[in-house]
């Protein structure tokens, strides 16, 4: 554009007035587009309160009136961690009489005994005959029988609206869930412990239990507690990395639903509440503690030659092998006389601090009331030391043991038991109680015990199942008994990076011909668990891998052992 | 040649650095921590798998976004063409050899990572606009024909996008366009008349739609007919937002996302999830936090002294506006689903990517906001 001297500041002026005017429009342009922009957010924030808290939405309200649309009980349902019903309140009618209204006390008797045959018409007639304005008839009726009652017409019956605990999985989850008595109140179990949670307005209480895993294991306890004739077991399969117990078996026991016939034995939680000398699986709490402190390192070894004689008492192997035993070697073998030695170095102060560690020496913190002291000795003289290592004179519950040795292979981390599920993913609270290291060494050494020695019959191709036996022989009339026993196997599974802990306890098994007439951990406990590894590896969809050439028809010397349990701690 | 220049000293890269507006970015960051919160939350607690990536994706973002502030506009001026035909180019690229996911095409494959050219495409068109209008006199926009070159640079990306086929991108590209035309000066007839001729093109348009677009269109016009299908997604959200109430359910408490009844909770629902935890007052804390981000826009376009800077600002400014608003509307039923993140809290990378650089691109006007440049230069030292 060409513009000669003269008419250049004329039109830089008119310019200079288009450009302002251009630039004002710009701005007033601008100005609208906020407003225009503020409108628009104005407008989703009023769509938000329309929908969030004026509710004028029908839709809206479907997730807030979800539990008015459930069944109008009062009283929480108690689901397993996948949401399956443990129990669940259902409301039922219940008819009572008032005596006074009744026209014909012998008809309505008579017809009321037709539709509730187990009452008896004379005692019926009784009761509406009474002076009084209010009698209980029948708790609990049946939807049929609740609906041929009001037929009858009859003024002087009523009904009143409460509502039924219902256990649909029935004896499965019972010393779990213990029980609730006729005014729906806990009086056992997860029932008793939250039970004014329960009776809080929640929506439900998820368990960390797993209805399935639950339902295996105890199939595989009923069946080993009858081939062998004991007289109860339990059971416990806790997530070592976050202690969350996926099943609790206690046998015998009852149906919830039926809370009359269960008889006192039946409800008794071996589990929680039963205290046992638990023998040799004491052993790796022995090692880990010896190898933690560094009193000892793995190829180190005893003399287990001679048995020692402390005062009055004998400590002898059951196993005996009569001769120099490395630390792998005392575990496989189970020797009660390296066991003591190690504990001996580690010393008293030291054990009972470790074992406090470990969640032995208080009673386990589980969201359950009924829970066993354990039994311990006092004063811990230097005797106790020797005998707790291999798991005498010494009295835990199997939560608590197997809660222990959770610790173990985990990493060396202590969890608080619990029957919660947790948040998936979430990372559970936990206190050091031993070294990485150490938790490697025994996952390394109790693999070596399932390879090897008196744990082979829980072995399960393609889990990489380690652990301890423990047998031990009950106290009877202060007295150790010479049949009664106590058969016990702890596993954990798959051992190159532990996920569970599997521990099985049968009371007083009786031999048969098929175990040779033993009636010892490692032939009545450690096969139990080996089924109940075999069937909850899948179902929890750990799959099973390759394992190298198994180890049949090998003789292992020390030194194999050596070079076996590098291997199982390289495969990590 | 007439030539209106006003001197202007340059500025050091120091200098436009202090001159960066701090308190915006900080304003940034804290939107984008509430998203960092949601993610973690929709991971039922977990930093990974989403948080933590986003976190980084952050940090690499607000380092691009410093850096673009930084640099000059009249560079961008320059090149406003060439990344238009650049990113039309990739659309294009697209088209003819997209990755398919989730039923559209909409992603190009670079090797290390897999490109939006759709997102790409929102900011390009944004300076290819302001660049247009930025010579334009008040005369030359008051003529019709004027206008039909702008148009064919929004109508040519919308088209390829709504091929893809990705409404809510096409719907963004044509109204975040929208916004710069009638900052420019279009009169107001113009746009009544675009609006009337684009209804009465409607019926013609929805034999184009893909079989589920039109699904959703008609869902949108009555959710409850397929509650399972199509209505789905809307339906669960309406009934998370009720269920949110004044103060929510609590962080990582949300019923209706943490037990997977919402889609795609850590994308396109987050927001439904943010107010099922957090409730309206969350939710409207949320919209406080980008309304801050908006009138700093819109503020920054009216202290820009030239037209190109105030068109590009309010450009980015829309767009950004545009994400919140299809989304929340979205997820509020107002509109049908179509598939547009809630912008620094969804996660995703490309989405975060444009983002920064339209902040960048934002934050660059304000640094040279007193750039005086010739309407018909492009030159560097205008």
């Amino acid at each position: 554009m060409k513009q000669t001297a003269n008419n250049f500041s004329a039109t830089r002026i008119q310019l200079e007035g288009v450009r302002k005017q251009a630039i004002e429009m710009g701005r007033r342009r601008l100005l609208v587009t906020g407003v225009f922009i503020m409108a628009a957010f104005m407008a989703i924030s009023l769509r938000l309160v329309d929908l969030m808290v004026v509710d004028s939405n029908e839709l809206a309200r479907i997730d807030r009136g979800f539990k008015a649309i459930q069944a109008p009980v009062s009283r929480a349902s108690i689901v397993d961690r996948n949401g399956v019903i443990i129990a669940i309140s259902l409301p039922t009618a219940s008819l009572y009489s008032d005596p006074a209204l009744i026209q014909d006390p012998h008809e309505a008797a008579r017809r009321l005994a037709q539709i509730l045959p187990e009452l008896d018409r004379q005692e019926i007639y009784r009761k509406i005959t009474l002076d009084k304005r209010f009698v209980w008839l029948k708790r609990n009726l049946s939807p049929d029988q609740h609906y041929r009652i009001n037929a009858l017409g009859e003024p002087g019956f009523g009904f009143k609206h409460e509502e039924r605990r219902v256990y649909p999985q029935g004896p499965l989850m019972a010393h779990v869930i213990g029980l609730t008595d006729t005014d729906g109140k806990g009086t056992a179990g997860v029932e008793k412990y939250f039970n004014s949670i329960l009776d809080e307005n929640v929506a439900s209480l998820r368990l960390s239990l797993d209805v399935r895993v639950q339902s295996l294991v105890r199939q595989a306890l009923i069946d080993t507690m009858t081939e062998f004739k004991a007289i109860g077991a339990a059971a416990v399969v806790m997530d070592v990395s976050t202690g969350e117990v996926l099943s609790l078996v206690s046998l015998p026991d009852f149906d919830p639903n039926t809370p009359g016939l269960a008889s006192p034995d039946a409800i008794f939680n071996r589990v929680t509440k039963g205290v046992y000398e638990m023998g040799s699986t004491f052993k790796l709490f022995t090692a880990a503690m010896a190898l933690d402190t560094g009193a000892v390192q793995l190829d180190d070894g005893y003399d287990a030659s001679e048995p020692i004689q402390v005062a009055r008492y004998t400590i002898s192997d059951y196993h005996g092998k009569n001769r120099w035993l490395s630390i792998p070697e005392i575990l496989v073998y189970s020797s009660n006389i390296g066991s003591a030695k190690m504990a001996l170095d580690v010393g008293g102060e030291r054990q009972q601090s470790y074992l406090n560690d470990f969640g032995l020496m208080d009673p386990a913190e589980i969201e359950l009331p009924e829970i066993g002291k354990p039994l311990l000795p006092r004063p811990w003289r230097e005797i106790s030391t020797m005998t707790v290592s291999f798991g005498h004179g010494i009295a835990v519950s199997p939560l608590q043991l197997t809660n222990g040795v959770a610790a173990l292979v985990n990493g060396g981390m202590f969890h608080p038991p619990t029957i919660l599920r947790q948040v998936t993913g979430a990372t559970v609270p936990g206190v050091r109680v031993i070294d990485q290291a150490t938790s490697n060494s025994m996952r390394g050494l109790m693999r070596l015990v399932v390879e090897y020695g008196t744990g082979k019959n829980a072995e399960t191709a393609g889990y990489m199942v380690g652990g301890k036996t423990g047998t031990s022989d009950k106290l009877v009339n202060g007295a150790y008994s010479n049949d009664k026993r106590i058969a016990s196997f702890v596993a954990a599974f798959p051992m190159d990076k532990p996920r569970y802990v599997v521990f099985v306890l049968v009371d007083e098994p009786v031999g048969i011909k098929r175990t040779f007439n033993y009636a010892t951990g490692g032939w009545v406990a450690a096969p139990t668990a080996q089924k109940i590894i075999a069937s909850m590896g899948p179902l929890l969809g750990i799959t099973p891998r390759v394992v190298v050439a198994s180890n049949e028809n090998k003789k292992p010397t020390r030194k194999t052992f050596m070079r076996d349990l590098e291997r199982a701690l390289e495969v990590r | 040649m007439l030539d209106i220049r006003y001197g202007e000293p340059s500025l050091t890269l120091w200098q436009k650095f202090w001159r960066i507006n701090w308190l915006f970015v900080f304003i940034l960051c804290l939107t984008a921590s509430v998203g960092f919160a949601m993610l973690y939350s929709a991971a039922d607690g977990n930093i990974d798998p989403w948080a933590s990536r986003q976190m980084a994706r952050f940090a690499v973002g607000l380092v691009l976004m410093a850096g673009i502030a930084m640099v000059d506009t009249r560079f961008w001026l320059r090149y406003a063409y060439v990344i238009y035909t650049a990113s039309l180019v990739l659309l294009l690229a697209v088209e003819i050899s997209g990755t398919i996911g989730m039923g559209a095409q909409r992603w190009i494959d670079m090797g290390i990572v897999t490109v939006q050219p759709s997102e790409l495409m929102k900011i390009a068109l944004v300076i290819a606009l302001a660049r247009y209008f930025h010579g334009a006199r008040l005369e030359d926009i008051r003529n019709p024909l004027y206008l039909f070159a702008p148009l064919i640079l929004v109508m040519l990306p919308a088209a390829l996008v709504m091929r893809q086929p990705d409404l809510g991108t096409a719907m963004m590209l044509v109204m975040g366009s929208g916004a710069i035309f009638f900052t420019a000066g279009v009169r107001m007839w113009k746009f009544g008349l675009v609006l009337t001729l684009s209804i009465a093109a409607l019926p013609v348009g929805w034999q184009f739609l893909r079989e589920y677009q039109k699904q959703r269109v008609l869902t949108f016009l009555n959710p409850e007919s397929d509650p399972l299908g199509s209505g789905y997604h809307i339906i669960q959200s309406k009934i998370a937002l009720g269920s949110g109430g004044l103060f929510g359910k609590g962080f990582i408490q949300g019923t209706q996302s943490h037990l997977s009844f919402l889609p795609e909770m850590q994308t396109d629902f987050i927001f439904t999830m943010l107010a099922e935890e957090f409730g309206i007052v969350g939710a409207l804390a949320l919209l406080g936090l980008y309304s801050i981000i908006l009138i700093y826009g819109i503020f920054f376009s009216v202290s820009c002294r030239n037209q190109f800077g105030r068109l590009v600002a309010i450009g980015m400014t829309t767009t950004f506006f545009l994400y919140v608003f299809i989304n929340i509307a979205m997820v509020t039923g107002l509109i049908p689903v179509v598939g547009v993140p809630l912008p620094l809290i969804s996660y995703g990378g490309t989405a975060m990517l444009t983002l920064m650089i339209g902040f960048g691109m934002l934050m660059g006007v304000y640094v040279h906001r007193d750039l005086q440049i010739n309407r018909r230069s492009t030159e560097y030292d205008g």
